[in-house]
């Protein structure tokens, strides 16, 4: 069954249709909201709040659109929105504390890995989430505009600064990159 | 050092960049199921009493604002302390009403969160007593030199357990007790509660 006719059936509503839908996106929904998060609880309510929105919203999607596309700029929002109430809670309460984990890690810990998430962690969040949907989970600039309503030149740009912020912040490491 | 270089190691690496347990898909999909079930409930039940709470709470507020607004031009501004004018008699009221149902909510919280599970309806009745905080912190009574230090930490308090994932975290709650301790805020809560059953008395006749 493609697709179309999935929406179709889901709109009629099809309570098997509706989990055909979310199974046949709901792994890629879940990694992006984790990746993002980086915390099981929240990416569980992002992908829940996602999947409630898309059905709730599903006669709305014109299918001009590939649903994936339509389904990830819910998911980002959500994302996205849900991640800034956590972390002006968080900021007031654990910001001292954070940095001086940070801290300590940067002299303590030398390796790479470790050093590079911290960095990819302390990036603003524009630049966090297209370096998370590209560089790792392997969306297309074409994707990620989509799905942050932007252009892909600013989704482009971004990503390249992003990148250099990274380089800058693993500029002593630079001996390894060579490697 | 090549960029291809570096964006290639940055892919190497990042793939272990918060990297995703397998999807609890029918955990989330239970999870959906009930959320949409809820939210299709006619919205009567969906105003939970919490809700009705808060909202009549609100609503006391910006009818003491109203009066307060409305009598100001004819009444003396006080500088400090407690207020006493007329003028200060429905913020006055709607404070006393606002500590009463903070104190309940914290201690009740603090009261879970030893036994290790928050109830749910601690955060949706935070939520709505953050609203009652800033218009109280807007109104004369956040004026009070002694008052206002007090709500700024119940602001901060309401706003942690508002913000709640779930209200689930352990690690998070902990954070919230440890910070009530350290400000000593259920104390200072109950001492800024004047004496009596709940303010009724004071209420009858003020608004």
């Amino acid at each position: 069954m493609d697709e179309h006719e999935l929406i179709a059936r889901v709109r009629a509503g099809e309570p098997a249709a509706e989990r055909a839908l979310y199974d046949a996106h709901v792994d890629r929904v879940y990694r992006l909201a984790y990746r993002l998060a980086g915390d099981d609880e929240l990416a569980r309510d992002f992908t829940q709040e996602t999947f409630i929105r898309a059905f709730d919203r599903l006669d709305t999607f014109r299918g001009d659109a590939r649903f994936s596309t339509w389904l990830h700029a819910i998911a980002t929002s959500v994302a996205l929105n849900g991640l800034r109430r956590t972390k002006r809670f968080r900021s007031q309460t654990t910001l001292e504390a954070a940095d001086g984990v940070a801290t300590s890690a940067r002299s303590a810990e030398p390796d790479l890995k470790v050093r590079l998430h911290a960095a990819i962690d302390a990036l603003p969040t524009r630049y966090r989430t297209v370096v998370v949907m590209h560089d790792v989970e392997g969306y297309t600039h074409e994707e990620i505009a989509a799905s942050l309503g932007v252009e892909v030149g600013t989704s482009k740009a971004q990503l390249s600064r992003a990148r250099a912020k990274l380089r800058e912040s693993l500029a002593d490491f630079a001996g390894e990159w060579a490697s | 050092m090549t960029d291809d270089r570096f964006e290639e190691r940055l892919r190497e690496m990042g793939r272990d960049y918060h990297r995703p347990p397998e999807t609890p898909r029918e955990e989330m999909w239970a999870a959906i199921v009930a959320g949409r079930r809820r939210r299709a409930e006619p919205r009567v039940s969906v105003l939970r009493p919490a809700w009705r709470w808060g909202l009549g709470m609100a609503a006391v507020l910006l009818l003491g604002i109203a009066i307060g607004r409305w009598l100001r031009p004819h009444q003396t501004v006080p500088t400090g302390g407690l207020a006493t004018t007329a003028t200060d008699v429905p913020y006055q009221v709607a404070a006393t009403q606002y500590l009463n149902s903070t104190e309940t909510l914290l201690a009740g919280f603090r009261a879970d969160a030893r036994s290790g599970h928050v109830d749910t309806l601690f955060v949706a009745q935070a939520h709505e007593l953050l609203s009652s905080t800033r218009l109280l912190l807007q109104s004369p009574a956040g004026r009070d030199p002694r008052l206002k230090p007090l709500l700024e930490d119940l602001e901060l308090v309401l706003a942690q357990i508002a913000l709640l994932p779930g209200g689930r975290d352990t690690e998070d709650v902990n954070l919230i007790t440890q910070g009530m301790d350290q400000q000593s805020v259920l104390t200072r809560l109950r001492t800024a509660i004047p004496a009596g059953p709940a303010s009724a008395p004071r209420t009858q006749g003020a608004l």
